[in-house]
This record gives structure tokens, sequence and C-alpha cells, in this order.
């Protein structure tokens, strides 16, 4: 019994420690021009980076768009679905 | 319907013939109907609310149950802005949309797409356009128009 209430205890602990990361991945339908465009006005990223990330999730099937609690990232992965793109979420170590 | 052009008031217009508008209040309001009804079986209602967790049904259901009715509700809001701006469009021949009116056409444009993307099978980059299907051209006439207002709106 006592081993238990360790064993959940650490890996509460675990979970808290390893960060979430929110996914996009690429899809046939979504323009690259609109993904560039969402990037820069939901996460605020310069249109450099935007067009970076953006590339990234079109030539090589997804990219970390942000990283931070699960919560937080939940709410990004909602946005996303918003906009209509593809997002998933997970561990960052995943 | 012509391009999306930005105007000197920080507004973006595109000329529009009746026909397209009556078309397009139509998609906008066939996806609404879609996502109302919520069919989990109907790729398209897939795609447009897909899960949150891969390889985790648990988790992309307990996701779904908070976000699903929201991400609906604003959905079919973004289609009602395209149908109710159609409708001024419908006789001054010109589509108008200030900078939020904007923000729901793209997103709408978007459901819209995905949900023809899914009817016609397309799941790949380098998947040849099916030529004769007249869905594949009403997909292509919507993205140059999603694509103009982005440009248009330049964020």
């Amino acid at each position: 019994m006592a081993d238990t209430i360790e064993e959940t205890h650490v890996s509460e602990r675990s979970a808290l420690d390893v960060p979430w990361v929110t996914l996009v991945l690429n899809d046939p339908v979504n323009l690259m021009s609109y993904v560039s465009y969402v990037f820069r006005s939901y996460f605020g990223y310069p249109p450099a980076e935007a067009e970076r990330l953006m590339l990234q999730v079109h030539l090589t099937g997804r990219a970390v768009v942000a990283t931070g609690t699960r919560e937080e990232m939940e709410r990004h992965v909602e946005a996303m679905h918003d906009y209509g793109l593809w997002a998933t979420m997970g561990k960052a170590d995943a | 319907m012509r391009a999306f052009a930005a105007r000197d008031d920080g507004t973006v217009a595109a000329r529009v013939k009746r026909d397209e508008a009556l078309l397009l209040q139509n998609l906008a309001s066939q996806v609404s109907v879609l996502l109302r009804e919520g069919n989990a079986n109907d790729p398209a209602v897939v795609r447009m609310l897909p899960d949150a967790y891969p390889g985790d049904p648990a988790a992309s259901a307990e996701f779904r149950r908070y976000t699903a009715s929201g991400l609906i509700d604003r959905k079919v809001s973004n289609a009602d802005v395209v149908i109710v701006t159609l409708s001024s469009a419908i006789d001054s021949g010109e589509v108008l949309l200030d900078h939020v009116q904007a923000g729901a056409w793209l997103r709408c444009l978007t459901d819209i797409r995905l949900s023809l993307a899914s009817r016609l099978g397309i799941e790949s980059d380098d998947q040849e356009p099916d030529g004769d299907n007249v869905l594949q051209g009403l997909y292509d006439w919507l993205g140059f128009l999603q694509n103009s207002l982005v440009e248009a709106i330049d964020v």
C-alpha cells in the first residue's frame, strides 16, 4: 500500500515537470499563406519565424508551435481548431 | 468573384456576382448544418473537430467534451457572418469586410474547404486534382479567394 502511494506521488511530480507542446500537423487543404497568417496573428510570431514554422509543417509534416503547461496547450490546440488547422498536443519528451 | 483588395480605411473588398454570393451562402450554411448535426462518423466533422491527443481516445473525448460546443458555436457564427455580409453584397455587387468580419471569413472559408476536401477525398499534398469534378473547381476557387483575403488583410 505504501509503495503504491509513493509511486503515484512520483508519477504526478514527473507529470508536472515535463512540459507539454502544441503540434501543428501538415494537411493538404490549408494554404501556406493562411498557416503563416495564423502563426503571426494568434501566436504573434514575427513574419520570418511564422514562415519558418509554416515551412517546417509543410516539409516535415509537423512543427512544435508552443511549449508550456497542459492547460495552456489545450487552449492553443482549441484556438488552432478554431482556425481550422490540424493541431494536437503531447508531452515534450514523447 | 474577384480577388479581395485592401482599401485605405482598413477594410477589404471584393466584387461578387449574385450567383456566386448565393453559392457561398449555401456552402456556409451547409457547413453550419454539418456542425450542428455533429455526426461523429462524418470525416468532414472529424476534420473540423480533430482529436487533440493522438493515440489517447479517452483524453481526446474529454477534450472534445469541453471544447466542441464552443468551437461549433464560433464556427456557426463565422458562417453567419459570411451569409450576412454576402446578403448586403448581393445588391451592391461588392462584399466589404472589416477586420473582425475578415477573420470570420478566413475561418469559414477554411471550414468549407476542409469539408469539400473530405468529400473529394483530398488526403495528401501531391495528389492529382480531379479535373472532371465540379467540386474540385469550387474548391480551387475558394482557395484563390482565401489566399487573396489573407494577402489583403496583411497582418
